[in-house]
């Protein structure tokens, strides 16, 4: 009886905390900016509701982020699926690395992407100095970025979908008649197609309600609906506006997040057993293949944090002299506390989520909320539902956190799966009771898994820009926003200042990764299979 | 020993109709003894060792050791061991380690626990790999790892799940004979689950199949 009570409730109390967490950081805020767009003036609701579509500003906001966000997802998509199959189907030197490599932008803060696009094709760019166009004022420079931010996860997804093909039924096709090219298209693509989908559903969401790569390089013509939000509410006061906005966002960002969903749980099916073995490139033009494959990657997705590094290195002393600035080092120590503060809490939200998504399936789509749910809308609706608390650290620390700990939560969550029951079954067999079997084994072979999660995380809090726009105070200044307020500075100093804290940027966030990360890597080539 | 009594269970899968796995299934297994349980995939064998080990409920009947109703008894409070079809030996512990882990489960300090499993392992012949990885041994020597982890906590029931499936043929009948010396020299009462009858027949004094979910005697 009492068995079979801690079976039915013990995952409702597990569920407890990050409900609560999450009805207060996320579907409380939302609600109440719901509110201040949709009731905000009583009398001329309507109206207001389709207030964006009547005026052509807005209108253009509303349809520019929908067509930057499928405009990118159409070249990561020509792009990426040759980078993918290459990759999935030959064996060179340095493979491991270069899947490692596409980790590189889910860790870059998307303020530094935006220095280094700037650096290479900006005004003052090198592309300009030597002779080449500027791309300011194009939507070229978004959609760059848009790029080097989301090539990786579409490679990445297409890569481990064509890893998934059988090679059974690779072997039938090539019997039956198919070429190699017919057997693509009538085998690979469509066991590749939901992995693609399910990539291009992401790509889409996080480009059309991306905020930091649009404010500093959309300009005043290219910006998104996002920033649009964040200067409605910051510079103009106007909430209620800002608040229609966010609802017709949220309408689109959750259709969107629901589509993603259903393409995931069709996903979700026994990994083929009988994978295609690669092999080293045979003939002239697989290697040409496999050079044309890296040589692209290395320009999308390389070539912008290159361009800082160098490009802050020939600042000299006078730039770097910007690292002994009091603000500088007041900044950095923000971003160290906030982050570390959050991380804690992500990490135990994320750990706890995960557990209690075991047994109730449904919190595992739960997770997915701070996903779906833009850090511009969170911090507005953060805003209006907590005024008194908008200058609090703890709000601060929360809403780092409430972006870091899906992180946390979907890697512990994989790692549960991949472990095989009948180990836990085995430790009970032996005489471990469910406590003694948590420790000794489900948390233990979790442990890959669980950092990793929270190197995502500690990079997320580490890069964050957006809810700290919001929600910060001036002296709570962290490197992202002191990056930011260089850049809005005329002047030189100011460039080179922000290029230096931009290279800093990217070392902590990358030092902090690995440090978490990199224990996880050894424990896998040991033979660790559960992460 | 052993005994279970008109023990039941159905399974839904998703979007169809119950399934019955076992009815009315009854059984003794008297101390030194093995049983044989046969049938195909499917047949609700895996289930039936699963209810015994505590690791699932039956929704009906009852299971009994020492004349004890234990059905509702958790799984580490039983005293019976369990040896998978894929051995389920923890990856994280090195195979002395994996050994002394029921040990330690029943209290006993670590260094004791460490020792007794190098007597154990030294008895079966691993004890150079005291230190390894489980990964780095062989099958039969991961089959070997994990009958001693199962043995070292001298359990009452051994529960047996398709032990040699995973071998092949020759390692496969070398073990058997092995396993038999080790458990007949035990006072155990073992159920060894296999589709194999050839194999069901040279271990087992009796024999029973799953037919529709009930146990039919066979010899």
């Amino acid at each position: 009886m009492r068995a079979s009570f801690q079976n039915r409730f013990a995952p409702w109390l597990m569920a407890g905390l990050p409900l609560l967490f999450l009805m207060l950081m996320l579907i409380a805020p939302v609600g109440r900016l719901l509110l201040e767009g949709a009731w905000s003036k009583p009398g001329d609701a309507a109206s207001l509701w389709l207030a964006p579509w009547q005026d052509p500003y807005l209108r253009w906001r509303m349809l520019w982020s929908a067509l930057q966000a499928a405009f990118t997802c159409g070249v990561v998509l020509v792009v990426g699926v040759p980078i993918a199959w290459v990759l999935a189907r030959f064996e060179f030197r340095g493979r491991s690395w270069v899947l490692r490599a596409l980790m590189l932008p889910f860790v870059v803060p998307t303020l530094v992407a935006a220095m280094g696009v700037l650096v290479l094709f900006g005004p003052q760019g090198w592309v300009v100095q030597w002779g080449g166009p500027s791309l300011g004022d194009t939507p070229y420079l978004l959609l760059y970025g848009n790029v080097f931010f989301n090539l990786c996860v579409l490679v990445r997804a297409a890569t481990e979908g064509l890893e998934q093909v059988s090679a059974s039924r690779m072997a039938a096709a090539r019997t039956l008649g198919a070429t190699p090219w017919r057997a693509f298209w009538r085998v690979e693509w469509p066991a590749l197609l939901p992995w693609l989908m399910s990539a291009l559903c992401l790509v889409f969401l996080y480009c059309f309600s991306g905020f930091g790569l649009a404010l500093v390089l959309g300009g005043q013509h290219y910006a998104t609906v996002e920033v649009e939000i964040y200067t409605l509410v910051a510079h103009e006061l106007q909430l209620a506006q800002a608040g229609v906005l966010a609802l017709w966002v949220l309408l689109f960002t959750g259709g969107l997040a629901w589509t993603y969903a259903w393409v995931e749980s069709r996903l979700a099916g026994p990994v083929r057993a009988d994978r295609i073995a690669r092999r080293r490139p045979q003939t002239a033009s697989q290697w040409l293949a496999l050079a044309a494959a890296l040589v692209v990657l290395v320009f999308l997705c390389l070539a912008p944090l290159v361009a800082i590094v160098m490009r802050a290195a020939q600042t000299g002393a006078a730039g770097w002299a910007v690292l002994l600035n009091p603000d500088t080092l007041d900044a950095v120590w923000n971003t160290v506390r906030f982050s570390a503060s959050a991380l804690v809490l992500a990490t135990l939200l994320g750990l706890v989520h995960a557990l209690a998504a075991q047994r109730v399936i449904w919190l595992r789509t739960l997770v997915f909320l701070p996903f779906v749910v833009s850090p511009i809308l969170v911090a507005f609706g953060l805003l209006l539902l907590y005024p008194r608390w908008t200058a609090s650290a703890p709000l601060l620390i929360a809403a780092y956190a409430l972006l870091a700990y899906p992180f946390v939560a979907k890697s512990v969550a994989a790692g549960l799966d991949a472990m095989p029951p009948h180990l836990l079954a085995a430790a009970k067999i032996l005489g471990a009771n469910p406590w003694r079997v948590f420790w000794r084994i489900t948390f233990p072979l979790l442990l890959p898994a669980l950092r990793r999660g929270m190197a995502f995380a500690a990079a997320t809090a580490v890069g964050e820009f957006a809810v700290t726009l919001f929600l910060s105070r001036p002296e709570w200044a962290t490197l992202s926003t002191l990056i930011y307020e260089h850049l809005g500075r005329p002047g030189a100093t100011h460039h080179d200042a922000a290029l230096v804290l931009s290279c800093v940027l990217m070392a902590l966030a990358l030092a902090v990764f690995m440090a978490i990360e990199r224990p996880s890597l050894r424990s896998r080539t040991d033979g660790e299979t559960y992460a | 020993m052993l005994e279970l009594q008109s023990i039941a269970k159905r399974w839904t899968p998703k979007g169809a109709n119950p399934r019955v796995l076992l009815q009315d299934v009854n059984l003794q297994v008297q101390p030194g003894e093995t049983v044989a349980l046969l049938g195909p995939s499917g047949s609700g064998k895996s289930t039936l060792l699963k209810i015994i080990a505590g690791l699932e409920a039956p929704d009906a009947g009852r299971v009994l050791c020492q004349g004890q109703d234990i059905t509702a008894t958790p799984p580490e409070r039983r005293g019976f061991a369990l040896m998978f079809q894929d051995f389920a030996l923890f990856p994280h512990l090195n195979v002395q380690d994996n050994v002394a882990f029921g040990l330690v489960e029943q209290g006993l300090r670590r260094p004791l626990a460490r020792e007794k499993a190098q007597t154990m392992l030294q008895r079966f012949g691993m004890q150079p790999y005291a230190r390894s990885k489980v990964w780095q041994l062989s099958g039969g020597e991961q089959q070997r790892a994990a009958l001693a982890r199962a043995l070292i906590t001298e359990p009452k029931v051994l529960l047996l799940d398709e032990p040699f499936s995973a071998l092949d043929a020759d390692l496969r009948q070398t073990l058997r004979a092995e396993f038999q010396t080790r458990i007949t020299s035990s006072q155990m009462a073992v159920v060894w689950v296999t589709h194999d009858e050839a194999e069901a027949r040279s271990v087992g004094a009796r024999g029973f199949r799953l037919v529709d979910g009930r146990l039919l005697p066979v010899w």
